[in-house]
């Protein structure tokens, strides 16, 4: 019954309301995607109150204090100018969801439509989007780092395009295989036969088949990003100083392994912390857009 | 088949000149200069200037690009800038090491991602899906330089086990060997966190797809819709991201190869870029894109032999 | 380690200058017209390293002259400007003579022809076999230890040269490896895979190597200074009040304590008085009066008066590496004390380099040794090496121009008091003028293995690591 229904709607076009509906309990009933959300909710929110919660000014120096050992007023002791590590985490968090959600919802976007586009239709679109994916991919990251700084300046807005442009390719390459697969199968043969058009074939067949594993993998990519902000800022494009970033306190905190371990642990921890709502949601969702789950 | 293979090594040729081009040109905007990294702050204007002639840097810009295009298509890398040897001898010498260490982390991510995806899948909303979750997503939190540090200090430092820093001829296979491993798992365990939640993903698609069903209906034992089935049409994405996981290995494993001080491509590039050698750098660029060309195409490739459904032509 | 200067830097001791090739150092003699000549004896004896196409031969007068003369020209050397008004010939097999238009004194010319940069003495015949671009990557000379392998990017492998003259050397080779990532040279020590490696600029390292046990580190010279450079030229740095409100808003102590002594310690000039003739100590910066301790209120009231009561905002960039960018990052949240807002972006240390000599930067914190307080004070503070417009451009990011009589007065000076007192004068006039806030001087840390033994006292080396002789041990 529930199977017919799926048919039905997929033929007869979907009714949005009950459609999210249905998502939005299928996504209800997942305990750990709610948890999830419950997590991201609750960065977001530290975020936001970061002045609110910060035991210190985040850029205030004390120099004869640095790598000073965790205290009641410094939880995870102080860096190497002196600085409350605890209070950088907490504002770090405003860069990594920038950083973190922005530049993977741009890549992902731009590389699944070009992915998607390219292994449907096929032949000469096929060929011209793909050789543009692999230029893209033949970049290393430092080096789309080096072109974005040399042709538009350094800045947040411009760190984040990098890092989108470094992840674009790799969302189309991914895309571009199932494409490739789920385009010979007979649901979506059949929608051709009945003279769907392309557009609607695309968004209601193709897409929902491809975009679970994307989206799994875009959670993952925020950490990716977060960490890559972190080794391009010493070409220029990173976050400049004194702002805290995640990213950064990692690669300092490095250093200090021994003397101050908090000070790479500390943002570690959040990184992980964060991927994993992230992740928990990115699984969630996949369950929710995968059509062959909702039977 | 093999026509598809020329027609796609043809088609490359444009990709490869138009990477070329950008990075030409994108290097030699990019702040910084050769002839002072050459010589260092200490060097005098003049002899920064005249080092610039003699690197050939005054000429026009348009004369050194076709320069590198009339050498490259004699299959002439050319000459550094900076150490004025050529270039084919050092990145034929670094590759074999990056090929290795690529290789090995490859390895080392499908042989504890695919696993810890394929039994999360099946143990879906378990403690153990928790477990593999959280242990697959540390190795993705973790930067590399980070976890290289930590596994060097557990396994050289404290244990003894293995070398930490450094390299071994290959003509000594298995010291050779010993010094792969470290840098392979910090590596590698940055992919695993990618191959055991794709592959979780797509397992669980696969599991409820009609034909295992059908599988299942048919008697198969639990075990046989496993292999037979379900892990041969999830291949398609891991294949996916095993490619691209071998094209940013080689350009993202100068982190591991500096931590571990061995030779590598990436290091070659970054260095070049660090010095502004150019002529280097582009080089380096030319080699890099050929594999990434020859990558992407036995990815297409494989797809045909996993999947019967794609076809290429 | 490969090559030898006609005179050397006693291994361990920068500040001590012994014979190497010549057999003792000469007395110079003045000429009728004024010239001044050096004639150096050299030892017998000593042999070429094997090079790539050529067989080990004795180095005579013949490669002396030829290697000062590659030194002297521009388009074979980074450094014929300092070679500038010399002439060198050859008297017999072991003599060599080296004329000078200008006669100078032992403390600026015996660096000249000394085993650092210009001085090194090459294998004429390899060189000429092999042209000065194989050269570059195949250096042959006559040191205790010879060329092997090169692989760009990784390591540098020497072996020793049993022939040396000083005796073959007690170890069978040394390869130096490029390993940029601190924590793993570190781990690297303590695994017994590396024997000697550089540390980190910081005290804390040092105490932490030193306590356990099989590790020690070195601290040594020679010391790099830091300092700021102010745009005198460049609004609203041309206004003297601002200067001194930004020279008033440091605490050299605060820059101090990013590194911590003894491996930093405080400058009171440009030129270090610990380390060189013609600094200023504390005291002689206080009795001059160009000391400026911190004192925000003095700075904040400067500012004001200078028209600026509520501040402004500059962009600065800085590199990467943590000496330059720790400075910086202090100095931002310094000046933002007395609201001038710094505008920080990192860039890649090289950018930094051609940017900086682009004017881009209003403040110019530049970590450099110099050999003398000369070089010193003509580099940075003489008109001629002004930026962008100076005839020399050099490193002159201040744009000052006040104390080039000073300087070349100094230059020429024979009588070695009477030439420090008057870089005094030079270095406390750039003070008044505050185009230049000195910070601190940081010396060089490397750790070793307690087997390792480097044969001499390490108390500075100009090359900024330890120098690997014949004489150097690992006991294991």
């Amino acid at each position: 019954m529930a199977q017919a229904a799926a048919t039905a709607s997929a033929l007869a076009g979907p009714r949005l309301i009950s459609q999210r509906q249905r998502a939005w309990r299928t996504f209800r009933q997942n305990r750990t995607a709610v948890a999830g959300l419950v997590l991201i909710i609750l960065i977001v929110a530290v975020a936001l109150a970061a002045p609110l919660l910060a035991p210190a000014d985040p850029t205030a120096q004390s120099i004869r204090m640095r790598l000073q050992a965790p205290s009641w007023a410094n939880p995870l002791g102080r860096d190497d100018y002196g600085r409350d590590i605890l209070s950088r985490v907490i504002y770090g968090t405003r860069v990594a969801l920038q950083v973190g959600i922005l530049s993977v919802l741009l890549g992902g976007a731009v590389g699944t439509a070009i992915g998607v586009i390219a292994g449907y239709f096929g032949g000469r679109i096929e060929a011209m989007l793909m050789r543009l994916v692999d230029i893209l991919l033949s970049f290393p990251d430092l080096i789309t780092g080096l072109l974005v700084v040399a042709v538009l300046g350094p800045g947040l807005g411009k760190l984040i395009l990098a890092i989108g442009l470094t992840i674009a390719p790799r969302f189309a390459r991914l895309a571009h295989g199932p494409t490739l697969s789920v385009k010979k199968r007979d649901f979506v043969e059949a929608a051709r036969a009945l003279g769907v058009g392309n557009g609607r074939i695309l968004r209601v067949h193709i897409l929902p088949n491809v975009l679970g594993e994307l989206i799994v993998l875009g959670s993952l990519w925020t950490a990716s990003a977060i960490r890559l902000e972190a080794s391009l800022s010493f070409i220029g494009l990173g976050v400049p100083p004194p702002t805290p970033t995640w990213g950064q306190m990692i690669r300092d905190g490095t250093i200090y392994l021994t003397d101050a371990p908090l000070y790479a642990i500390g943002p570690g921890l959040a990184l992980l912390i964060t991927v994993l709502a992230f992740n928990l949601v990115g699984d969630g969702l996949r369950d929710v857009l995968d059509p062959r789950s909702r039977a | 088949m093999l026509r598809y293979i020329l027609r796609r090594l043809l088609l490359a040729i444009p990709t490869l000149l138009a990477v070329l081009t950008v990075i030409f040109f994108i290097v030699r905007v990019a702040p910084g200069d050769p002839a002072t990294a050459a010589l260092g702050d200490y060097a005098s204007a003049e002899a920064v200037a005249a080092m610039r002639e003699r690197m050939g840097l005054n000429e026009p810009l348009w004369k050194q690009y076709l320069t590198f295009l009339a050498d490259l298509a004699r299959g002439d890398l050319g000459r550094s800038l900076i150490t004025g040897k050529p270039i084919s001898e050092q990145i034929s010498f670094v590759l074999p090491y990056t090929v290795e260490l690529a290789i090995a982390a490859i390895v080392v991510g499908l042989i504890l991602g695919v696993p810890i995806g394929v039994i999360t899948a099946l143990r879906r909303n378990t403690l153990i899906d928790d477990i593999g979750r959280i242990v697959s997503l540390v190795g993705l939190s973790l930067p590399a330089f980070y976890l290289g540090i930590i596994l060097m200090f557990v396994f050289a430092v404290k244990l003894g086990l293995l070398p930490s820093v450094g390299s071994a001829p290959f003509s000594n296979p298995g010291k050779h060997l010993q010094h792969v491993i470290l840098p392979a798992l910090a590596l590698g365990l940055i992919e695993t966190a990618y191959m055991a939640r794709m592959t979780r993903s797509v397992m669980m698609g696969i599991l409820s797809d009609d034909f295992i069903r059908t599988a299942r209906a048919k008697g198969l034992t639990e075990r046989m819709v496993l292999i037979r089935h379900a892990l041969r049409a999830g291949l398609i994405p891991i294949v996916s991201l095993t490619g691209i996981f071998a094209i940013s290995l080689i350009g993202s494993s100068v982190v591991v190869e500096e931590v571990f001080a061995r030779p590598g491509l990436g290091r070659l590039m970054v260095g070049a870029t660090k010095q502004r050698d150019y002529t280097a750098l582009q080089s380096i660029m030319v080699v890099y894109s050929l594999i990434i060309i020859v990558i992407n195409l036995m990815t297409d490739i494989i797809y045909t032999f996993v999947d019967p459904r794609v076809r290429i032509d | 380690m490969v090559f030898n200067g006609l005179v050397r830097y006693q291994p361990g001791n920068s500040a001590v200058i012994e014979p190497d090739l010549a057999t003792e150092i000469p007395e110079p003699e003045m000429t009728a017209d004024g010239k001044q000549t050096w004639t150096f004896q050299l030892r017998q004896g000593v042999m070429c390293h094997p090079g790539p196409q050529t067989e080990s031969y004795e180095l005579t007068a013949d490669d002396v002259v030829y290697s000062l003369q590659k030194s002297a020209t521009t388009e074979r050397s980074a450094y014929a400007g300092e070679y500038a008004g010399m002439t060198f010939e050859k008297v017999d097999t072991y003599t060599v003579r080296i004329t000078l238009d200008r006669p100078l004194s032992p403390t600026l010319f015996l660096p000249k022809v000394a085993n650092y940069s210009g001085g090194f003495i090459v294998c004429a015949q390899a060189v000429e076999a092999m042209g000065d671009e194989a050269f570059k990557t195949h250096p042959v000379g006559t040191g205790p230890f010879m060329f092997q392998e090169y692989t760009p990017q990784t390591a540098i492998k020497l072996v020793a040269f049993d022939q040396y003259f000083r005796g073959a050397p007690k170890l069978a080779g040394v390869e130096l490896r490029f390993m940029p990532d601190v924590s793993s040279r570190e781990l690297g020590l303590q695994a017994g895979d590396l024997d000697v490696a550089e540390g980190l600029i910081e005290a804390q390292w040092v105490e932490r190597i030193n306590a356990s046990g099989n590790l020690r580190a070195d601290v040594f010279g020679v010391g790099e200074v830091s300092f700021l450079n102010i745009n005198i030229t460049k609004p609203p740095f041309d206004n003297p009040l601002v200067r001194q409100a930004i020279a008033y808003a440091i605490s050299r102590d605060d820059h101090v304590a990013l590194f911590n002594e003894p491996v930093a310690e405080p400058v009171y000039s440009v030129v270090p008085a610990q380390l060189l003739p013609g600094g200023l100590t504390r005291e002689e910066a206080e009795e001059r009066g160009v000391l400026f301790e911190q004192d925000i209120e003095k700075a904040k009231q400067l500012l004001a008066e200078a028209g600026y009561p509520d501040g402004f905002s500059i962009d600065l960039i800085t590199s990467e590496m943590p000496t330059y960018r720790r400075n910086y990052e202090v100095l931002q949240a310094e000046l933002a004390e007395i609201g001038i807002q710094v505008n920080l972006n990192v860039v890649a240390h090289a950018t930094m380099h051609e940017q900086i000599r682009q004017d881009v930067n209003p403040i110019v914190i530049y970590v450099a040794w110099r050999p003398n307080a000369d070089a010193f004070l003509t580099r940075f503070f003489h008109s001629d090496s002004i930026i962008m417009t100076g005839k020399a451009p050099d490193t002159n990011f201040s744009h000052y121009d006040k104390i080039d009589d000073l300087i070349e007065q100094a230059r020429y000076e024979t009588d070695p008091d009477r030439q420090e007192e008057l870089w005094k004068q030079a270095n406390e006039q750039v003070l008044r003028d505050v185009a230049a806030y000195p910070l601190l001087f940081t010396n060089q840390v490397y750790a070793r293995s307690t087997a390792v033994d480097y044969g001499h006292e390490l108390v500075s080396s100009l090359a900024l690591y330890p120098q690997i002789t014949e004489l150097t041990t690992i006991n294991r």
